[in-house]
């Protein structure tokens, strides 16, 4: 398949693979954080870590949707959709991701009508097919899923429909960064930028990055060769004591982003002043409500929610593992008590959580397979 | 398309995944698109003068880039 099979070429990886071992210094031990919880399951997938160098550490980063939620928002989604009336819509990965009683999946066994879409817009469809029941859709994710809410939004207000609304909780890339770049318990040597984000945002935001904190930021694609090559372009720049972001991944990613994504989503969303990330606490400006144009369309004006926070279990170390302070195996429960079937904690509930792509491709403890 | 099952490949809904799709035909500002099989209706307010043939980066049916 065209922009696949080319990405996934073995002895193309191991020329990549020889060109990493070039550029690093024996003796110095990096850190790169992989943003984007969709780098950190093709790590792991295609085996990307065993080709690195013995002193190249990846450090999986918080860009996993599912994985920054919090307890207490997922109570509130529950509350909503067990009121009479209403069906509850969300992707498939928020029906396990465990809130202070329960799960979606858990509600929608005792009754609630919770269903699974892939898209808003499924949503959207729903309550054009069923007008006498509220429907509401539960909005996860960052820029890259936030323009499909602000468009299912935009039409929804076109075509007049009345029965549907919106719980928002859509997070931003930019502040969490910031937040793991201000934390003392964490040095990281650079970053593999989100892929797919930054076809929205573009890689402009990361700008910071190098300028304010003197670290090298390379976007990538998702394909191991991808990967491969920005960690090459990474540790090239440390190499060469440059620092800038560099976009590997231009064949999808435009240096500015998409413009028309942009504006949806400022005209549907309005940044909260603050919001919690699970493990990371709370972050200034670093999520989206409704705007006040749109504000009749949103589920937490609409009905009564909790609002209330949820301290993380304590076993569970999803804050230590989302910031790469430890492995997912380091945690007390990994793999024990806290499995995808029946997750602790959000890191094991989304393939794209560090602790259930560990799980799932059998990195169980530090067992690398050294070239 | 996979579910969300942890044991499949990959969500492509939750994460940031993009899903590569082909153009079959616009009507009224959606696209028909075609992958592996599997037809959905793709929002393509985002791209200038998509059509049939195109093929596009498609992520929670909406068309983010086009390739």
């Amino acid at each position: 398949m065209k922009f696949v099979d080319e990405f996934r070429d073995g002895a193309l990886g191991q020329k990549v693979a020889a060109q990493i071992l070039g550029v690093v210094e024996p003796g110095r031990h990096y850190k790169v954080m992989e943003v984007c919880g969709g780098h950190t399951h093709s790590i792991y997938r295609y085996g990307v870590d065993d080709l690195l160098p013995e002193n190249v550490e990846l450090v999986h980063g918080p860009g996993c949707p599912v994985c920054v939620i919090p307890m207490g928002r997922v109570d509130d989604g529950i509350a909503i959709a067990r009121r009479p009336g209403v069906i509850f819509t969300c992707f498939g990965d928020m029906l396990r991701v465990p809130g202070s009683n329960g799960t979606l999946l858990d509600a929608k066994a005792q009754g609630a009508d919770i269903r699974m879409v892939y898209s808003p817009l499924d949503a959207l469809r729903i309550a054009k097919a069923e007008p006498d029941r509220e429907v509401v859709f539960f909005a996860i994710g960052f820029e890259t899923t936030a323009p499909s809410t602000a468009l299912t939004l935009m039409r929804a207000r076109a075509e007049g429909v009345e029965n549907f609304s919106c719980v928002c909780n859509h997070v931003t890339i930019v502040p969490p960064l910031r937040a793991l770049l201000e934390s003392p318990d964490l040095r990281l040597d650079g970053f593999i930028g989100p892929g797919h984000v930054s076809t929205v945002v573009g890689a402009r935001p990361f700008e910071f990055i190098p300028a304010d904190y003197g670290r090298p930021v390379v976007i990538a694609g998702f394909e191991p060769l991808d990967i491969l090559q920005a960690i090459h372009m990474i540790l090239a720049q440390l190499a060469e004591r440059r620092c800038e972001v560099e976009n590997q991944y231009a064949r999808v990613v435009p240096y500015d982003g998409n413009p028309a994504a942009l504006a949806a989503m400022a005209d549907v969303f309005a940044l909260r002043p603050h919001f919690e990330w699970r493990g990371l606490g709370f972050i200034s400006q670093s999520a989206l409500r409704l705007s006040d144009a749109y504000a009749d369309l949103d589920a937490e004006r609409r009905f009564p929610v909790p609002g209330v926070r949820v301290a993380d279990p304590k076993a569970c170390q999803c804050g230590e593992v989302l910031k790469g302070v430890i492995k997912p195996w380091e945690c007390k429960v990994f793999g024990t008590a806290c499995t995808p079937e029946h997750a602790i904690g959000t890191c094991m509930v989304s393939p794209e959580g560090a602790c259930a792509a560990y799980y799932n491709y059998g990195r169980f403890a530090r067992d690398r397979v050294l070239s | 398309m996979t579910d969300c099952d942890p044991r499949e490949e990959r969500c492509i809904t939750c994460g940031d995944v993009g899903v590569e799709m082909r153009v079959v035909r616009v009507e009224d500002g959606l696209a028909l698109c075609e992958a592996e099989g599997e037809q959905r209706e793709v929002e393509v307010a985002l791209l200038d003068a998509v059509s049939a043939g195109d093929l596009l980066l498609v992520h929670a049916d909406v068309g983010l880039v086009k390739l």
